[in-house]
């Protein structure tokens, strides 16, 4: 992924890339991206028009919900990315190269497949008031009823931003061990050491000025879906006043116009709080960068840090996590203060309604179809410098975006349909498939294309029979990812689908704000169950694929 | 000839004339069942194959269980397809249809019956986007109960354009381990709620239980009652809430989290009960404790009471957009709903509890039987109705609690 991004901004890979790409071609890789990106122009224009008058936003300045819910974002988004690096970069800090950090690694994909929804639900079945945790206080505090705490949808946002920092570090720690892993690190960090470097100096003083500026896209993507993720900050999020981005979607929904032009407006704002803390943080770290430039050189003596064991919390909170839905899905009377159920039946699985399931499953089968050829394509004969453009869905707030694809399906009256539907998920699962897709294909080896070229293959030819072939495993795991992205949607299915198609992601957050907990539990076990059987196939085609071709293993 | 007519001719003439239109109305009269039969198997024909996109609240697993249910039965008997789109909201299918409206897709929408009432069918009927009048013509109007306020809603009169499904009156739950004498009044629950600081709340506005209690208390609470039948102007909104704002500042130091924050629904306040979070719930259907005992997610000794001076109260219904694909489907569909049968096993406690909207005389004894069930848990007291206030009333009151308490 990071491997992506720096080709992308590296004008040297632009060239070479570019040479040898007929035009023809050129314009059959941009049709399909067309198709999928186009209509979100005059969507924009739709969607975002309402804002362009002046009343509209003195209406919004005098709306009593917005600066608070304005203060609950960017306290959540903020905190909860400063959060994750801080964790991410603290383990990275800690426990890079060992064996510890390898542990991590191959634990890491696991969790990173629980979707964000059934993430929240199961961190509000741990720390409610009447949560797990506070259960199990209950049993030595002798409490009959919840505390009065205020631990989950506090008015800050201070739940939602943990929740966000645990769960983004683990993204976070994947995208480090993906750049980590592509070069010299271990070495400078020898020379460094053997300098008299301690561990924690080496990294600030040498590894993390070369990292970050990599890092630096990811991070914004993380600090984007926190500026304008609902379905979590229903879940977990402040209720009086709501984020901002709930607040938005409350308006984008309102049957009256100017609440409507509201919403746009407000939408714009998203826009704008990302693009500023994108340029004061980009600005800060070249600010630091200058004063660091030249250190003291004084070497610090390495204190051991064995003590310090961050990563076993960390996992604990997922493994937790997913405990705690299982339980509360075989549950049966489970009231407060109770540590366990008093009775376990299978009722909630037998009587679980099957049909988001399914919904969610055909939906993510379709976008991951139809999107796999256009990123091959677009791989393959797409100019690539404009990957960057591809990649705008993932560091730009999906509020304004979602807008401007509702607005684009109503004028084509194709809202509430099954085509609208998948072509929604579109425009989110195609990036993060190329993103995932494109190191492995950058780093294909070229004298294989020429060698099929050479023995008279078209390129059309070379690909379908030996470079995609070969290409199997991360083609499978690319589309792995790209159903797990269509699992996870959730605005895009709201909106396009007309509230027609119930997805286990929709299912999942309606009814969190209902009273039934085990529903609640099975319907978010199962928005985990799709992506990591989708995971567990890619991991296992690619063996079963190659299992008498020694070369492929 | 006029001229030459004797002033007898003429008499006979009027007579004549007079004789052959009382016949002519008798035979019409007579005629007209017939005919309405003719067009009901019409709109029967026409409906048969048509797919039928219901829009209705889908928060109630009970609810979601007797639609699909009643969606079975058409399919069998009629040939309709209804699908169930579950809405969190019913204002989000308002504006859907407006959006639809404004793009210029008038025959084809998306959207072919909706269960509403109160204030989004007065957006909608105001707005020309409700299709009808229909209601009065199904087959089975004629055992609706005409004394229950089934042509008018929230004060704004129905004239066919949406069909009655079922009444529903607030309720309050309790849980009898915890709290033996419950409040049976506004002043008794401010009492309670200093007594038991932190455990009382309600549903944050415009949340629909939210808004209702927040009505309720201002039928209590207003200097006169009278006003509130009234479209709302400031004047008479100043004038009305006064008491209810004055009340409500008292009452939200002792609320959960000081009144800062509220629960998002009614759902989210029962599991907060069943876990002793909360010493009170509220629901807007007198049998739903019942049902949520059955379902273990309320504990056994949860009952369910109503205030003294009576609670609010009223009747919903399903409505045709004025752009819908299906109508004779949804009518047909509209006119199941309304059978005795359907009528009845929505009143059965084991599968939903609603309130039925017909006479109970007029249905089979068999049936009338299902409707007197009862069940621990459900309200098991006669509370008295408090008709709902003019639906204008709603945005008024939810605009202002949103000023007043909206952000803390």
């Amino acid at each position: 992924m990071v491997e992506a991004l720096r080709l992308t901004l590296d004008r040297q890979s632009r060239k070479r890339v570019c040479a040898g790409t007929g035009k023809d071609e050129h314009w059959l890789a941009i049709l399909p991206v067309t198709l999928i990106f186009g209509p979100l122009l005059p969507g924009m224009y739709w969607a975002l028009a309402p804002a362009l008058d002046v009343a509209v936003w003195q209406s919004l300045w005098a709306d009593s919900q917005w600066p608070q819910a304005l203060c609950a974002t960017l306290l959540s988004s903020i905190l909860g990315t400063v959060l994750a690096c801080g964790l991410a970069s603290s383990l990275a800090t800690l426990h890079y190269p060992s064996a510890r950090w390898l542990a991590l690694r191959r634990r890491l994909p696991l969790l990173l497949s629980v979707p964000h929804a059934a993430f929240a639900v199961g961190f509000f079945f741990l720390v409610a008031p009447s949560g797990w945790l506070a259960r199990l206080v209950a049993q030595f505090a002798h409490w009959t009823s919840p505390p009065d705490w205020i631990t989950v949808q506090d008015p800050y946002g201070l739940s939602l931003a943990l929740a966000l920092a645990i769960k983004e570090s683990w993204f976070l720690l994947w995208v480090l061990s993906a750049v980590l892993g592509e070069q010299n690190v271990v070495r400078q960090m020898v020379v460094a050491r053997s300098l008299g470097y301690s561990r924690v100096q080496t990294w600030r003083l040498i590894l993390w000025p070369q990292l970050m500026p990599r890092m630096g896209w990811p991070i914004a993507a993380v600090f984007a879906y926190g500026l304008s993720v609902v379905d979590m900050a229903i879940i977990l999020g402040p209720g009086a006043p709501p984020t901002l981005a709930v607040l938005i979607w409350h308006w984008l929904s309102d049957p009256d116009p100017t609440f409507q032009a509201r919403g746009s407006a407000a939408s714009i704002i998203l826009l704008c709080i990302l693009l500023v803390c994108a340029a004061a943080a980009h600005w800060l770290w070249r600010l630091g960068q200058a004063r660091l430039s030249y250190p003291s050189g004084a070497r610090r003596p390495a204190r051991a840090l064995r003590w310090m064991n961050l990563h076993t919390p960390l996992f604990l909170t997922g493994y937790a996590i997913v405990s705690v839905l299982l339980v509360w899905s075989v549950a049966d009377t489970w009231f407060f203060p109770a540590l366990w159920p008093d009775t376990v039946s299978l009722d909630s699985w037998k009587q679980t309604d099957w049909s988001p399931f399914w919904t969610t499953l055909w939906l993510g089968v379709a976008a991951s179809f139809l999107c796999l050829p256009a990123a091959l394509i677009w791989l393959e004969w797409g100019p690539q410098r404009f990957n960057v453009v591809l990649y705008l869905p993932l560091i730009v707030p999906a509020m304004p975006l979602v807008a401007a694809q509702y607005a684009a399906l109503l004028h084509l009256q194709l809202d509430g349909t099954p085509a609208a539907l998948v072509w929604s998920h579109l425009p989110w699962v195609l990036p993060y498939m190329i993103l995932t897709l494109v190191g492995a294909y950058r780093a294909f080896d070229q004298r294989l294309m020429t060698s099929s070229r050479a023995l008279g293959c078209s390129r059309w030819r070379a690909c379908l029979s030996v470079k995609w072939p070969i290409l199997f495993r991360p083609i499978i795991a690319t589309m792995a990812v790209g159903f797990a992205v269509s699992v996870a949607q959730y605005l895009p299915t709201l909106f396009a689908g007309g509230g027609r198609f119930v997805t286990v992601t929709t299912e999942a957050v309606a009814l969190s704000a209902g009273g039934n907990r085990r529903v609640l539990a099975v319907q978010a076990l199962l928005q985990i169950a799709l992506p990591v059987a989708s995971f567990a196939l890619a991991a296992f085609l690619p063996y079963w694929v190659s299992r008498n071709r020694k070369g492929l293993r | 000839m006029t001229a030459r007519l004797s002033y007898f001719d003429k008499q006979q003439l009027e007579f004549t004339c007079m004789k052959l239109s009382t016949l002519a109305a008798i035979a019409l009269s007579l005629a007209m069942p017939t005919l309405a039969s003719a067009d009901w198997s019409k709109i029967q024909s026409e409906a048969k194959g048509q797919t039928v996109y219901f829009n209705a609240w889908g928060g109630s697993d009970a609810t979601n269980a007797y639609i699909t249910w009643a969606a079975k039965e058409v399919q069998t008997r009629y040939g309709i397809e209804v699908r169930h789109v579950k809405v969190t909201d019913t204002a989000e299918i308002v504006k859907r249809v407006q959006t639809e409206m404004n793009t210029g897709r008038t025959t084809d929408g998306s959207v072919d019956l909706m269960w509403i009432n109160g204030e989004n069918f007065r957006n909608l009927k105001q707005g020309g986007l409700l299709f009808g009048p229909w209601a009065e013509a199904l087959p089975n109007w004629g055992l609706v109960d005409l004394r229950k306020p089934v042509r008018s809603d929230f004060s704004v009169p129905t004239e066919g354009f949406e069909s009655p499904w079922g009444t529903a009156q607030l309720t309050f739950i309790a849980d009898r381990a915890k709290t033996s004498t419950p409040p049976r009044s506004a002043s008794e629950l401010l009492a309670f709620a200093k007594a038991n600081p932190g455990r009382v709340t309600y549903p944050k506005p415009p949340n629909f239980h939210g808004t209702t209690f927040i009505k309720q208390l201002l039928l209590e609470l207003a200097p006169n009652r009278a006003a509130l039948e009234q479209p709302v102007t400031p004047e008479a909104l100043a004038a009305a809430t006064q008491p209810l704002w004055a009340y409500l500042d008292q009452l939200h130091t002792h609320l959960w989290r000081n009144g800062k924050t509220f629960p998002a629904s009614a759902a989210e306040m029962h599991r907060m009960l069943a876990d002793g979070e909360l010493k009170l719930s509220l629901t807007f259907n007198p049998n739903e404790a019942s049902n949520l005992i059955a379902a273990k997610q309320l504990p056994a000794t949860a009952y369910s009471f109503g205030f003294s001076g009576g609670t609010i109260g009223n009747v919903h219904f399903v409505a045709i957009p004025v752009n819908a694909r299906a109508k004779a489907g949804a009518q047909v569909f509209a006119n199941f709903l309304l059978s005795a049968e359907a009528q009845a096993r929505k009143a059965d406690l084991s599968v939903w509890g609603d309130g039925t909207v017909l006479d109970v005389t007029k249905i089979p004894a068999t049936l009338q039987a299902v409707m007197r069930k009862t069940a621990p848990g459900a309200l098991a007291e006669t509370v008295p109705t408090l008709a709902e206030p003019h639906a204008s009333w709603v945005a008024a009151l939810e605009a202002e609690w949103l000023k007043r308490y909206g952000s803390h």
